[in-house]
């Protein structure tokens, strides 16, 4: 898995990390079943403190989006099962709304901010 | 207190009349990384020495692992369980590194005559050379195998890259948290590599002039700190509350916040003023604003540069 932190980019570490599974997970890097590195030794891969690999694990697993063996490992999860639509989106609302508002305080137009969205989507591919 | 690995409270040194270590507080978590930063000659190897009992404190208390370094039977426990790498790496320059194991595994209980072989081959450690005809790196790497071998909980590492080629750095960076940190073991260093302390820790303290700017949590500066600059008059000139610190060139006030940044600037547009920019905030720029606040006043400003300088004494 190739994961790359910036510690001055004002993120804490353990949300990159968290970030860059999920974007790993969207866009098809990593599929249902493959296996994570362990917290140790991530932690020693990326010189980071193994509490705040454990954090992001912790909290990726809570999302469903991996899963843990007791003793035997960490995977990728099929999926995010047992959320209702309406959970989903109220997960995703924030985000939405973040980008709602940076893209007026910048002067995009609707269209262009629906776009720039779009494009996103493009690049992850096909529906999952 | 003791809940920590290591604790301070009040704690000072002086010597003479020149005041080292003033009314120290440090709490070092279990499992922490935690760097320990300050200019040449701030009071970070006074207070190692402090925690070590190499030196008697003149004021407060210390705690290490729950144990007084000051007491004498206490200090014998505490130094089994705790590994000091000092700057000036003191060891007999005449043996070699294979010599040097033999030498220390006898007076650690705890001594993992495993991980020896191990960490020669994983470092590619020379043990068949004398001390004292190692390159600096290789020294490091012996006294780091010698500590580590010891099985302490604590190891305190007195600028432990000084002097290392980014290979050496990035190669002892991943031993320490494989062989120590992994195993809920905690460190305590003091560098000045501050892009080396903000990959590798997790809690950072400042000090300046024997005295502690601020203990933080690293991944709380990230989330909370940030750096709001305005322009205006008459706007707040010292740090106070949330403000961490506050400085101004003549042109621009810049203020380092630890949380609240979005409401400050709001506070400040209220009294008139432009912000310019709320942006997070690296270690190196935090430590710089922290450390030189005095010098980045210009001589117009005088008045403010005491309000700088008295709110933190």
């Amino acid at each position: 898995m190739l994961l790359h932190l910036n510690p001055s980019s004002g993120v804490p570490v353990y949300l990159q990390l968290e970030a860059q599974v999920k974007q790993a997970v969207a866009a098809g890097a990593l599929r249902t079943g493959d296996a994570l590195p362990s917290v140790r030794k991530l932690a020693a891969e990326l010189r980071i403190n193994p509490n705040t690999v454990a954090r992001a694990y912790q909290n990726l697993e809570r999302e469903s989006v991996i899963r843990s063996v007791p003793g035997g490992g960490t995977f990728v999860a099929d999926g995010v099962p047992g959320l209702l639509k309406s959970e989903k989106l109220k997960r995703l609302r924030p985000h939405a709304r973040q980008v709602a508002v940076e893209g007026r305080q910048l002067r995009l137009t609707r269209e262009e901010i629906l776009k720039l969205v779009e494009e996103e989507m493009e690049k992850l591919g096909g529906e999952p | 207190m003791s809940d920590f690995a290591i604790a301070t409270e009040n704690l000072g040194k002086t010597f003479g009349a020149q005041k080292a270590v003033v009314d120290l507080n440090l709490c070092v978590r279990p499992g922490a990384v935690y760097g320990f930063l300050g200019r040449n000659g701030a009071g970070k190897t006074t207070t190692m020495r402090m925690l070590l009992g190499l030196q008697r404190a003149t004021s407060g208390k210390a705690q290490v692992l729950g144990l007084n370094p000051s007491v004498e039977t206490d200090l014998m426990r505490l130094l089994e369980r705790v590994a000091f790498l000092p700057q000036r790496k003191q060891l007999y320059a005449w043996a070699t590194g294979a010599e040097l194991v033999r030498m220390n595994q006898g007076f650690f209980p705890r001594w993992s005559s495993e991980m020896v072989p191990r960490l020669v081959q994983k470092l590619d450690i020379p043990m068949r050379t004398k001390f004292g005809k190692l390159s600096l790196g290789n020294q490091t790497k012996v006294a780091l195998l010698l500590a580590l071998a010891q099985g302490a909980e604590i190891l305190m590492l007195d600028e432990p890259t000084a002097g290392l080629d980014p290979v050496a750095v990035d190669e002892l960076q991943k031993t320490l948290i494989e062989d120590h940190v992994s195993q809920g073991r905690t460190i305590f260093l003091s560098s000045h590599q501050l892009s080396e302390v903000e990959q590798i820790c997790d809690w950072v303290g400042i000090i300046e002039a024997g005295r502690l700017l601020l203990e933080a949590r690293l991944e709380d500066v990230r989330q909370e700190y940030r750096l709001v600059i305005a322009s205006g008059e008459k706007l707040p000139a010292s740090a106070s509350g949330d403000v961490v610190s506050a400085t101004n060139d003549g042109r621009f006030f810049r203020y380092v916040m630890a949380r609240e940044a979005e409401r400050f600037a709001v506070e400040l547009r209220g009294q008139g003023a432009t912000i310019m920019e709320i942006s997070p905030i690296g270690l190196r720029e935090l430590f710089l604003h922290l450390v030189r606040k005095e010098e980045t006043c210009t001589p117009g400003n005088a008045g403010e540069k005491l309000a700088h300088a008295s709110s933190y004494s």
